[in-house]
């Protein structure tokens, strides 16, 4: 006899998420979803205690034919600096809770430029070292859940945060672990919608806490979106506010 | 649920204890081989309805419902568009409408009402409340098709929807629907006369929206037959037009008798439009025996006959559409296969678009209210934009929404992909081609709609395409000429041309082609003669072939409904006398003796109903009596599939998917075909998607790889043999290829079981890395071309999220070459190995040196690629071979790959030189600090200095800023010498050799200078520094190491500079 496809559709959903569903027959809130995404990370207390992650690793773009090595820093409350580097020099992308600036050496130039309040958001968002479900009250965003999606085979769960300039994440969150598998941000961008889609996978903890390691992004859909590889985390790194601000003087 | 505290090691454990239990079979199993459009969108395809609206931003946002393509959204004025509806189970859209008081209120009611012989299905009414971002549906399920709806100018709730209904059976769920509550609930508020009419047109007053007009239409189609109206031109109809003043609650019908000067009934399909300028001016279209433009200066109290020309009353069933200008009450749009326009409230009409410099076959159109001069029109060929109120068209090039009803393949390297469309001829298409697969690599070889197209396997100069009717050339590719070889009929006969009339090639003699009537004809000498070689295989049933009475009010009789004809032809690939043949009035013949006698083996297909439609009978690739037959009754009403095999020439049937038993197969049948190599690998294609079998038919799971629109219509498959690449033709999105199905051959049972394993690998290929393509903006189509390097597939039981999934690249010494970034996903996994060795050590200089970024590729032969999951090994071997196009030995290649590694080398001992100099400059800068201005000592230290910056300045080049500077040292001169050396894989020219020898020469020259500094000038440099009391420098070490990567070291080939995104966003969250 063959099986229903109701039941084929439930069992590729997996063990757990049987469990889960007979379990909950109701949808879960916006609320229930947050709270298992801060406890898979670690739970609160952890994710407090982290005051800033350096993450190292190598960046891949062009289906891996050009790599770069990898690193970022974000800091509590809100800073980040991401750095790239190639035979020598280093791109500089960052965020010091005010403003964000660029090095974009490969041309020649060393010298900072600042960057535009649209090409910052993005910098923003990567400065939130909890990512965009945490907190998201005290960040004046709003959460609606939108029920489950196939993202690439599992059955995840959607939420779409809405933040306070109006940019909107639609956040995936694995059905089994409830730690976000993909990212689809919809930013405006000097008036025109920029979309991005981010897949996160890898997860180890830093410092307590469930961090991805392996980041993919492009464009919704794109089979060869940008590749980070991260090789190490490091918690709580001693990080000088001043990394993260608009150099005094030029590079050298 | 409280999630468990875990670690890696008990989450690790967990998957081991779980190892033995299979994993289901899924969309999740197969769809991680991924899927890439090719397009193409310079035919594109039928657009049925379109909506749009001027933001305050000045932008206009346009959505477009394509026949069978979903919903495309564009917030740029048409310069690019992006799918909305692709995670619907449905693409057919009949009508979109926005919220006159919030854009961001979409509605989409699916299902075409166009209603030609091909069309889809839809399910209903959706809604998204933010622009189209996410969608829900709200009603309405068993409607079928929707072609209009209005949402009330004063409630965002509170919307009508005209549901024409079932095209196909009798059905109560049609007429014109209200909600009031955003659609959660609908109320039938005009219901047609019979169960064959509903509501095709609705219209509000904008001043009064409980003012309205809706028209109601009277409509069937079967296989065989269509009408407009009644069952001819004056029998009885339920068409009509009717007027509610009070939002629906109650309906007055318009007739001549309460209406002055409105046609006498019977009557077709109706439209209507109430000028929003002047809400007294109503024009209605009327299909009666005599069609024309009906115009009311009196809210429809009384009316005056105006245009009547061709193109107002030309198929109305196709075209039924009126748009008037926003501002001007006497400017309105009739859509047809021209556009026509009058500028005199419809007294006169001129043809301002469709056959008049755009595609033609008009359907819907919208003229923006600030601007009357822009306006955009949908057709049979897609979208097109006038800034100059219709008189010229811009053509949207950026929709491949394009309707393929089949698709064949040649065996050119890169192969071609062939096919004919909806209305849009026949075409062939490259699948790959160097900077993406534009519009430009499209080419258009035939005329009319286009149906079957191969290849001439017995002269590649050649190809055979058709158009509706079974009319069938042969053309010459590069000529284009295209000699018509239709077979003719004999004495007093009728040859039965299905619209989609099937052609065929034999599998086992190049140069024999099929192609069928109610009778077959084979030629063997390319149509230069043909054989009769069957009875008519059909029912011949008369009542079925009345066309030329056909379409209901106005006759319409353009061999769309043609039947009881031939429909589908396979010989079987293992016996050139076993011939199959499927007709659409639901006969399955077989032929043993090349085509002296027939059977029909349909009595012996079990629970089917009588004269159902053969949409494809397949032969076996595996066995002469083995075939697959689907069955297509949707011109019955029934939306189900029906797939049988036999394996004993039809003398027995045993059902794979039938209605009592889907397993999970949606829509109705159009497409079997079997692997190549795989027997029980079956794929089957339907109105709602591909779906895919492993095991020979008993479960079925349906493919969603990459952007593939989960509810297109699949309506030919062809595979690649060579490639093995599954080729889609998609009826609205376009040829989709999946890359290379080796890995689907490989899904068996104890696969399933494991946690993580390779799939064998298929040789692969160094392709030549050509480039292509120019700069042509954002609003134009490119397809991705397959992935430059080895892909390298392997099968996970569940999705990958913790620790790390590591692949590796081991050379044959066992040394690991390269690690890969994993691909996370449950089922197959695809992941490309750029197959590229490290890039060289290049030393720090003003500019990135892009040649310097890369490794020159590896050399062929045969490579371990090594999966650690969760402590757990594995490995798969992977041969590498050069490009089969290569006109270079291995040889060659070798000699390429030595050259290339020496320059790597040159550049290594560059960076080595450099990690000697700049250790010394440290000591300097820092001497140079502690020492007073004017001091002797530090004088000697600049000196020193100095002559070291010299030394740098001939390795590197130091110049920043930016600009030009033009200023080449040996750095420079070693990355052109060898981004020359990596453009071409085979030999380097002997004058490149010569660089080579020249370079480490001038290397050595620096080198010398470098040591005799280090030889005589800083031991006297260090003595005067003893003599000043300051720490000596130290020597450099006089070996580092040259080939060592640095971390992260880049790599590219030479065009690197093209291939950093420009907006390169260092991400990470």
């Amino acid at each position: 006899m063959k099986i229903p496809h109701t039941l084929i559709l439930l069992a590729c959903s997996g063990i757990i998420a049987r469990a889960v569903y007979a379990q909950e027959k109701q949808a879960p809130t916006v609320d229930q979803l947050v709270a298992k995404n801060v406890e898979a990370k670690g739970g609160a207390d952890a994710l407090q205690s982290l005051r800033s992650v350096q993450l190292t690793g190598k960046l891949l773009v062009n289906q891996g034919q050009f790599e770069m090595a990898y690193s970022q820093t974000k800091k509590r409350p809100g800073a980040v600096r991401t750095e790239a580097t190639v035979q020598g020099l280093t791109m500089v992308q960052a965020y010091d809770g005010q403003e964000g600036w660029k090095i974009s050496p490969f041309g020649g130039r060393k010298d900072p430029e600042k960057m535009s309040g649209d090409d910052t958001k993005g910098l923003i968002e990567d400065a939130e070292v909890d990512g965009p479900l945490v907190d998201w009250q005290a960040k004046g965003s709003t959460v609606e859940y939108l029920g489950t999606e196939d993202v690439d085979g599992t059955e995840a769960h959607k939420l779409k945060v809405t933040r306070k300039n109006g940019d909107v994440s639609y956040v995936y969150l694995d059905p089994e672990h409830f730690l976000e598998i993909r990212v689809l941000t919809q930013r405006v961008l000097r008036g025109a919608q920029v979309e991005e889609e981010t897949d996160l996978g890898d997860y180890e903890k830093v410092g307590g806490v469930f961090v991805p390691f392996s980041i993919e992004s492009g464009s919704k859909g794109s089979s060869d979106k940008q590749k980070i590889i991260i090789e190490k985390g490091e918690a709580n790194v001693p990080a000088d506010e001043s990394m993260f601000q608009f150099p005094a003087a030029p590079s050298k | 649920m409280r999630i468990l505290p875990f670690t890696l090691a008990t989450l690790a454990l967990a998957n081991f204890t779980q190892a033995a239990e299979q994993a289901p079979y899924s969309s999740a199993t197969i769809s991680g081989l991924g899927a890439r459009n090719i397009g193409s969108a310079t035919m594109s395809g039928r657009i049925a309805a379109i909506a749009a609206n001027r933001e305050p931003s000045g932008k206009i946002t346009i959505f477009v419902g394509a026949a069978s393509g979903g919903v495309w959204k564009s917030e740029d004025n048409g310069t690019t568009f992006k799918p909305v509806f692709d995670e619907q189970p449905v693409q057919s859209i009949g009508a979109i409408a926005l919220d006159p008081r919030n854009s961001k209120n979409v509605w989409v009611g699916t299902g075409e009402s166009w209603t030609r012989n091909t069309i889809s299905i839809g399910n209903g009414v959706y809604r998204s409340t933010d622009g189209g971002e996410t969608w829900t549906r709200v009603g309405l399920p068993a409607s079928e098709r929707i072609a209009k709806i209005v949402v009330s100018p004063e409630n965002s709730e509170t919307a009508y929807a005209a549901v024409p209904g079932p095209m196909w059976s009798d059905s109560p769920d049609r007429g014109l629907y209200k909600t009031t509550d955003g659609g959660r609930t609908w109320n039938l508020i005009l219901k047609g006369a019979n169960l064959s009419t509903g509501c095709s047109d609705l219209d509000l007053d904008p001043n009064n929206p409980n003012a309205m007009f809706a028209s109601m239409w009277d409509y069937r189609r079967k296989g065989w037959t269509f009408r407009s109206g009644g069952d001819g031109p004056n029998a009885p109809s339920g068409s009509g037009l009717f007027r509610s003043t009070d939002g629906g609650a109650t309906w007055t019908e318009v007739t001549p008798e309460n209406s002055k000067g409105f046609p006498k009934e019977p009557y077709g399909r109706l439209a209507t439009a109430i000028a929003p300028s002047n809400p007294q001016r109503v024009y209605c279209f009327v299909e009666s025996t005599d069609s024309a433009l009906f115009v009311s200066d009196d809210g429809g109290a009384t009316w005056d006959k105006r245009d009547k020309s061709q193109w107002m009353v030309w198929r109305p069933f196709y075209f039924a559409n009126l748009i008037v200008d926003p501002k001007n009450p006497d400017r309105v749009f009739k859509t047809d296969g021209a556009l026509i326009m009058s500028e005199d409230a419809g007294k006169s009409f001129a043809t301002v678009g469709g056959f008049n410099g755009a595609h033609g076959d008009v359907h819907d159109v919208w003229i923006d209210p600030t601007n009357t001069q822009v306006v955009i029109s949908a057709d049979d060929g897609g979208i097109w934009y006038s800034h100059d109120g219709g008189a010229k068209w811009w053509k949207g090039e950026n929709l491949p929404i394009s309707q393929f009803y089949h698709v064949s393949v040649d065996d050119a390297d890169p192969y071609r992909v062939y096919g004919g469309l909806q209305d849009n001829s026949s075409w062939v298409g490259e699948s790959q081609y160097p900077g993406g697969i534009t519009n430009a690599q499209w080419e258009n070889m035939f005329g009319g709609d286009g149906f079957w197209m191969f290849p001439d396997p017995s002269d590649p100069d050649y190809l055979y395409a058709e158009s509706q009717g079974g009319n069938i050339g042969r053309v010459n590719r590069k000529t284009h000429q295209g000699r018509d070889i239709q077979p003719k009929p004999n004495y007093k006969e009728k040859l039965r041309w299905n619209w989609n009339t099937p052609i065929a090639l034999s599998p086992n003699e190049k140069g024999t082609i099929y192609i069928g009537a109610q009778f077959l004809f084979r030629s063997k000498n390319q149509g230069q003669t043909w054989d009769r070689i069957s009875p008519d295989l059909t029912t011949n049933d008369p009542e079925k072939q009345k066309q030329e009475q056909s379409g209901g009010v106005t006759i319409d009789n353009s061999a769309a409904e043609m039947y009881t004809t031939i429909y589908s032809i396979s010989e079987s690939p293992k016996d050139k006398n076993v011939i199959w043949v499927g007709t659409d009035d639901g006969n399955v013949q077989v032929t043993r003796d090349g085509g002296k006698t027939w059977t029909n083996t349909v009595a012996a297909v079990p629970n089917l109903p009588p004269n159902s439609w053969v949409s494809w009978v397949q032969a076996s690739n595996f066995a002469p009596g083995t075939a697959y037959v689907t069955f297509d009754r949707h011109t019955f009403g029934d939306m189900t599939a029906y797939l049988y095999k036999t394996t004993d020439f039809g003398k027995t049937w045993t059902p794979l998917v039938t209605p009592q038993e889907l397993s999970g197969v949606s829509g109705y049948a159009h497409v079997i075909k079997e692997d190549l190599v795989q027997p029980n690998l079956l794929f089957l294609g339907t109105e709602f998607g591909l779906y895919v079998s492993v095991d020979g038919g008993k479960q079925w799971a349906q493919f969603k790889g990459g952007r593939f629109p989960v509810g297109v219509a699949v309506r030919d498959i062809a595979i690649q043999p060579r490639e093995n690449d599954l080729v889609l033709a998609t009826h609205g999105r376009g040829i989709w290829i999946i890359d290379d199905i080796t890995p689907l051959r490989a899904l068996t049972p104890d696969l399933l079981t494991q946690e993580a394993a390779f799939v064998p690998l298929r040789p692969v290929q160094q392709r030549i890395q050509g480039n292509g393509g120019w700069a042509s903006g954002a609003a134009t189509f490119e397809g991705p071309n397959p992935p430059d390097g080895a892909v390298i597939t392997y099968y996970q039981r569940s999705r990958h999220l913790f620790g790390k999934l590591k692949i590796e690249v081991l050379d044959a010494s066992g040394k690991v070459i390269d690690e890969l970034p994993a691909s996370k996903r449950p089922g197959l996994n695809r992941v490309t190995w750029s197959m590229r060795t490290k890039p060289p050590r290049v030393p720090p200089a003003a500019q990135l040196a892009f040649a310097g970024t890369s490794g020159p590729r590896v050399l062929p032969g045969v490579y371990t690629i090594r999966m650690t999951k969760a402590g757990k090994v594995s490995e798969t071997k992977l041969t590498v071979g050069l490009d089969n196009r290569a006109k270079f030995s291995e040889a060659d290649r070798k000699a390429q790959f030595d050259a290339a590694m020496r320059v790597h080398a040159l550049f290594g001992e560059e960076s080595a030189l450099m990690d000697r100099i700049m250790p010394l400059r440290g000591a300097t800068a820092q001497l140079m600090k502690t020492l007073p201005e004017g001091d002797e000592t530090r004088k000697a230290v600049a000196d020193f200095d100095e002559k070291l910056d010299q030394v740098r300045k001939q390795v590197v080049a130091t110049t920043e800023g930016g600009a030009i500077t033009g200023e080449e040292r040996l750095r420079e001169h070693t990355d052109q010498l060898y981004g020359a050396i990596l453009s071409f894989e085979g030999k380097p020219g002997d004058y490149q050799i010569a660089n080579i020898d020249a370079l480490r020469r001038e290397l050595d020259d620096v080198t010398k200078e470098f040591a005799q500094l280090i030889a005589t000038d800083l031991p006297a440099l260090n003595e005067k520094l003893k003599a000043a009391g300051q720490p000596p420098i130290e020597p450099a070490p006089t070996k580092v190491a040259a080939q060592e990567p640095e971390l992260g070291s880049g790599r590219d080939s030479a065009s690197a500079r093209q291939m950093l995104p420009a907006n390169l966003r260092l991400l990470h969250r």
